[in-house]
């Protein structure tokens, strides 16, 4: 994650210094942040707003016309048309690319809103920021996307200040507790974003359709090959982006999710989104016994 | 390690003032690892000698020919061909993708699986595990599990081990009833045996195909066996079965017993004061 751009509004300040603390946690989370020796002291939030307009790099135009539309420096794959010229509707490329724009744009979006949550914690005096939520919500207006970033600034109790820019996790009470007790410190929430577009080859279209014989260069069932490279490229991409903010660390409680839409027909974006949280281990792996079965009698 | 809940020696403020206190100094150099376990899961498999190395995935999607659902008799061999493929060409995808990582296994594995009428998708995400510090293994070898890493430490403590993910699947027609059958039954709540038989039909198969999986694998069974069967939504005639589960095979002598330690709450059943009364 960046630094914080140090944009912290002036009445957001004045308001955290005002004394009294709030948080996000449940009781039960806010007594075992307590046990822990971890004081919250606010709610920390962070914002941005992103146009998210400029999804088509091309708007369509020359796509499926030409192998070398390409993508902006990541990942390009052409399918080629294996019947020859039949007609100008007929496409003769196919091609998977990756939005490394719309990749940059959430990350750029994430990041604000992350920062800027940090600042605040920061300006609060905070070690760190436990119970992080996250979220992307689409304004009123088309083609713009909220990101939001929220958690509890917590102090550790009996630590000198904090040297460093807060740590950060999506956990907290209990579960947190055993973050700790099984070795490990929080570092930062991480997260990507993977963004496949498909331009579907004109075998691709015939395969998602059903169609057999000579078009589809098939008689049964068959597997499309340009969709499953696309499928696997989207998560790969979304890992191999949060392994490189991991900087030798793990990553715990990974979330993958992968989301396909339809812009018209054999047009298709492939998104996937991972998020967890980076720990380190602070003192060698300690096993626990075999955990003991329980049954409850009621 | 002192245990997570109740050592009241543990100095749990004492721990994470150290935990917080190494971020200031340590620089670690050691290889990334990524898991989608929480840390219930992770303690879990420490406490059987494993660990977790890599979230890995697998994806299949396969077309069926069209009009395959409407018209015809007895099986729907192309849609139960194309859901045995994508599975098939799935589990091998993570199957690599795990070995790659060092893997020996891959646990909790999530499938997403769906039918549309002129194709079927498969995904599967999942953390591969080993024994701690284990060598690399061929892919092959390792197995897949969608056990939670909770039922896999219970599997192996009670001596036995996954094998991998057995699927069977089924579609088949339902014979469309003749127009005087139609015509007799309208005002009759009868049994439609037609459906009745197509699901008997599909649910053999399927069973039968996972079944023969397992012994694929030389596993004596499957456990977690999950089951989706019903009419598929997009076709009035034709119903589909599927079964999922995880192979298993016991690998000690003896099944070693668990046995389960009873505990009773003392938590009050009926809560003795409510505010709600004062009014």
């Amino acid at each position: 994650m960046t630094s914080a751009p140090g944009d912290l509004p002036e009445a957001a300040r004045r308001r955290l210094d005002q004394g009294a603390f709030s948080s996000g946690l449940s009781v039960s989370d806010f007594a075992a942040c307590l046990e822990m020796g971890l004081e919250p002291v606010g709610l920390v939030q962070g914002f941005c707003a992103m146009q998210w307009g400029n999804y088509s790099m091309v708007g369509g135009i020359g796509r499926g016309s030409t192998p070398f539309g390409g993508s902006q420096g990541g990942y390009v794959e052409n399918y080629q048309c294996p019947h020859g010229m039949i007609s100008v509707e007929h496409r003769m490329f196919g091609q998977n690319y990756e939005q490394t724009w719309i990749e940059d744009s959430w990350r750029e979006g994430f990041t604000n809103a992350y920062a800027r949550m940090i600042e605040e914690a920061q300006a609060l005096g905070a070690h760190g920021v436990v119970g992080v939520l996250d979220s992307e919500s689409s304004f009123g207006e088309a083609g713009v996307i909220e990101f939001h970033a929220r958690g509890t600034a917590v102090r550790v109790l009996d630590a000198p200040p904090p040297t460093q820019s807060p740590w950060s996790t999506y956990l907290a009470g209990q579960r947190l507790a055993k973050v700790f007790e099984a070795g490990y410190v929080p570092v930062s929430i991480v997260a990507s974003v993977a963004s496949i577009r498909v331009w579907s080859s004109c075998v691709t279209e015939y395969l998602m359709e059903g169609t057999t014989g000579m078009w589809s260069n098939s008689t049964g069932a068959v597997e499309i090959d340009q969709l499953v490279s696309a499928q696997s490229i989207a998560r790969d991409v979304a890992r191999s982006k949060v392994r490189a903010q991991l900087l030798g660390d793990a990553l715990h409680g990974a979330s993958l999710d992968v989301v396909t839409r339809e812009f018209s027909k054999g047009d298709f974006e492939i998104q996937s989104h991972l998020s967890g949280n980076r720990v380190r281990r602070f003192k060698d792996v300690d096993p626990l016994d075999v955990p003991k079965p329980t049954v409850r009698l009621s | 390690m002192s245990d997570v809940s109740s050592a009241s020696s543990f100095d749990l403020k004492a721990e994470v003032r150290r935990a917080i206190a190494f971020l200031d100094t340590a620089v670690t150099n050691s290889k990334s690892m990524t898991s989608d376990l929480s840390i219930d899961e992770e303690l879990n498999l420490h406490s059987i000698g494993w660990e977790p190395v890599e979230l890995v995935s697998g994806v299949s999607l396969f077309s069926i020919p069209f009009g395959c659902w409407n018209w015809g008799q007895g099986e729907i061999d192309a849609a139960s061909t194309a859901h045995a493929h994508a599975f098939h060409n799935a589990i091998a995808r993570i199957h690599h993708d795990a070995a790659q990582a060092g893997g020996h296994g891959v646990v909790g594995v999530h499938i997403e699986r769906s039918i549309h009428p002129t194709h079927v998708e498969v995904s599967l995400v999942g953390t591969a595990v080993r024994p701690v510090g284990a060598r690399a293994i061929e892919d092959v070898n390792v197995f897949v599990s969608d056990l939670s890493a909770r039922d896999f430490t219970m599997l192996m403590v009670a001596g036995w081990e996954p094998l991998g993910l057995a699927t069977g699947a089924s579609f088949v027609f339902a014979p469309r009833r003749t127009m005087g059958a139609v015509l007799q039954q309208q005002s009759q709540n009868v049994e439609l045996t037609n459906f009745t038989e197509a699901m008997y039909s599909a649910r053999e198969a399927a069973m039968e195909r996972m079944q023969q999986a397992a012994l694929g694998m030389h596993g004596t069974g499957v456990v977690e066996v999950k089951v989706v069967e019903g009419p598929m939504r997009f076709a009035t005639h034709a119903v589909g079965f599927v079964a999922i589960g995880t192979v298993v095979r016991l690998v000690k002598p003896l099944h070693q017993l668990i046995r389960p330690t009873m505990v009773v709450s003392l938590n009050d059943r009926i809560v003795a004061f409510d505010a709600q009364t004062l009014s």
